[in-house]
């Protein structure tokens, strides 16, 4: 990093008045006066951590006006709201398309919010909400197609034309849960790649994936909410937005905060909103945003001076499909932004999902605008809660688990005949055989229909035609998890193994169903 | 080294042209990738850079189809410097520099012949050949 340049002041008697008043500390109205004048002192969050480094926080107070913060990352919880204006004869949209991304209506005649993760009829996983937003900012014209019911009043039932940002009445970002405090480090103990929110995770603890700018996030540098709250104007996509609440699932006490923010799409630059994939999970909104921070007192000095190794999270493993998934371990930012990281003694390559370059941008873009008098500060009108919490779901049903549903399995081992095994089959009146060794563990799976096939063509071990790579289940895992890894992999049975791969049980499609279709 | 990727047709593909070029030539030909099947063969091979001309050519000379491009193109526009493809790489061809823009090079790359990175890539901005 550049060599840290403090704006020459205006003489020593400025300096020594600015003095006096920070003893009672600073106010927005001061720094934005000194904006006007433009002597205002700006440093981005990494330049003033090193600051305080050097010289204490008491000197960084006193020379240091406002610290800018930034982060560029996946936010799925983001979209735009549109006005399209009224066609004539008028039409009260019922549903609607973009691109042939679904925008849903959920309010009068003919205001959209286009969501980030809603994906394409045509294209899904590939483009969605959140790509027709970057289009438009973009200047692209996008093909819009509506239908409706037909009223007295609006009695268009369909409408089908193209548009751009310049024909839209209003095209605002309005996004419910943005720029998370910090967020949890991912990784993947099962023995196949599996394609998550948080990216692609390779299997057995392979790579890892982690989010979020450490001690360049805005929230990481107001942990206590004490500048940020309702109203407090930010780089937003390159524009000039607002924060308007604490953001859905806010949890400030475990340094998981999230904040709600509209802007005006309009002036926002598309090399900071962007449309992204995540294969086999969906599509989603990259959004840049900076807040600066007002150092109004030597307690905010402090806090923003809060650095990578402080800010840990937890090494999460995605692996397991349920809500509350296993903790491996904790890092630190520094860790993480160093791409390596230890999981269980071994060394895991670590990715960030979101743009440090452009976090670091993003901060120093702020950072100038407010230098160069385009980017005053505004004070929060209501503070966001600090208290606040996030519950799981209630849910009204019990989940079930493999072990509701186990069966006992039949097995064979891999020497045996076929025509013995089939006679196992039908004795027992079952459409699996799993192959097992002496020990009891699992070497492969057989079906009815394959034994069929062999003896059509007129084979006689087994050992010719089992399949030998399984899928499998163990005896905790949801059965939602496990009739999606049936329906996935277009077969009809799990056999349920413990920890060394010995077969317990088996789980079918048909005792599932059973089990769903009765209750 | 020069990173090449070897193409042989069905008619040559049964035929042991990588060992004989190492004997005739007497330099180490060190294959990263295989794949055949009935409709021919492909192999990702690095040579030492000092004889790989005369290697390319004896190549060639058998029929071989030899392709010197860098195996991955990358979208400047379309990255946005996340890294999301960095942990995925096996041969380290990704890394961050300093400012944390994340930089690849084309000569440790693997292309298709590996593809772990293309699919994780948010923006699509990743294209390999190969």
């Amino acid at each position: 990093m550049e060599v840290l340049q403090l704006k020459k002041k205006n003489g020593s008697k400025g300096t020594k008045k600015q003095q006096v008043s920070h003893k009672d500390g600073r106010t927005i109205a001061e720094i934005n006066e000194k904006i006007e004048k433009g002597d205002v002192q700006v440093l981005t969050a990494e330049e003033m951590k090193k600051l305080v480094e050097n010289s204490g926080t008491q000197v960084a107070y006193n020379e240091v006006d406002v610290v800018t913060t930034g982060t560029f990352g996946a936010m799925c919880s983001s979209g735009a709201i549109i006005n399209i204006g009224h066609a004539d004869p008028p039409i009260k949209i019922q549903k609607a398309w973009i691109n042939d991304v679904e925008v849903c209506h959920p309010g009068a005649a003919v205001d959209l919010y286009v969501g980030a993760t809603k994906m394409s009829d045509k294209e899904p996983f590939e483009y969605g909400g959140g790509h027709v937003i970057e289009d438009l900012i973009r200047g692209k014209e996008v093909e819009l197609r509506a239908t409706a019911y037909g009223t007295d009043c609006y009695p268009r039932t369909r409408l089908e034309t193209s548009i751009t940002k310049d024909d839209l009445n209003q095209f605002l970002l309005l996004n419910f849960r943005n720029c998370y405090q910090r967020y949890v480090c991912a990784t993947n103990s099962r023995n196949e790649t599996i394609y998550t929110y948080m990216g692609k995770l390779l299997p057995r603890f392979r790579n890892a994936t982690y989010s979020g700018a450490g001690a360049l996030n805005p929230l990481m540098n107001d942990p206590d909410y004490e500048t940020i709250g309702i109203g407090t104007r930010i780089f937003l996509g390159c524009g000039q937005g607002y924060v308007i609440g604490e953001g859905t699932q806010h949890n400030p006490g475990n340094r998981m905060g999230t904040i709600m923010v509209r802007g005006d799409c309009k002036k926002m630059d598309p090399g900071f909103i962007r449309g992204a994939s995540f294969t086999r999970y969906g599509t989603t909104l990259y959004v840049g945003m900076g807040i600066p921070i007002p150092i109004l007192n030597e307690g905010i000095a402090k806090k923003v001076s809060v650095r990578d190794e402080e800010i840990y999270t937890d090494v999460i493993d995605y692996g397991a499909p349920r809500r509350d998934r296993p903790e491996l371990g904790k890092v630190n930012y520094k860790e993480l932004k160093s791409g390596k990281i230890a999981i269980q003694d071994r060394t895991v390559k670590v990715s960030s999902l979101s743009s440090l370059k452009k976090a670091r941008i993003i901060a120093k873009t702020l950072k100038e605008w407010i230098e160069n008098g385009q980017f005053y500060l505004s004070a929060a009108s209501e503070s966001l809660p600090t208290d606040t919490t996030f519950a799981p779901a209630k849910q009204t049903r019990e989940v079930s688990f493999v072990g509701t549903i186990i069966q006992k399995p039949v097995t064979c081992r891999e020497d045996e005949e076929i025509k013995t095994v089939a006679k196992r089959i039908v004795g027992q009146s079952v459409n699996h055989i799993v192959v097992v060794d002496k020990q009891g563990r699992l070497k492969g799976i057989v079906t009815s229909w394959d034994i069929t096939r062999a003896v059509a063509e007129d084979k006689k071990k087994l050992g010719e035609i089992f399949v030998r790579k399984v899928i499998t289940t163990t005896i905790d895992e949801p059965l939602e998890a496990a009739s999606r890894k049936m329906a996935q992999n277009k077969i009809s049975a799990l056999p349920v193994i413990d920890r060394e791969r010995k077969v317990i049980g088996i789980v079918t499609a048909e005792d599932i169903s059973r089990l769903i279709g009765g209750r | 080294m020069v990173r090449v990727l070897l193409r042989f047709g069905k008619e040559i593909v049964d035929q042991p042209i990588t060992s004989e070029i190492i004997l005739e030539q007497g330099t180490p030909i060190n294959i990263l990738a295989a794949h055949i099947n009935q409709e021919g063969g492909r192999i990702l091979a690095e040579i030492e850079t000092t004889n790989a001309q005369k290697v390319i050519e004896a190549l060639r000379k058998r029929g071989v189809t030899v392709d010197v491009r860098n195996l991955i193109e990358v979208d400047d526009d379309k990255c946005t410097d996340c890294g999301a493809c960095y942990s995925l790489c096996p041969v380290n061809a990704i890394t961050y520099n300093e400012d944390y823009s994340v930089v690849f090079d084309g000569e440790k790359c693997l292309g298709t012949n590996c593809g772990l990175c293309a699919d994780a890539c948010p923006t699509r901005a990743i294209r390999l050949i190969g």
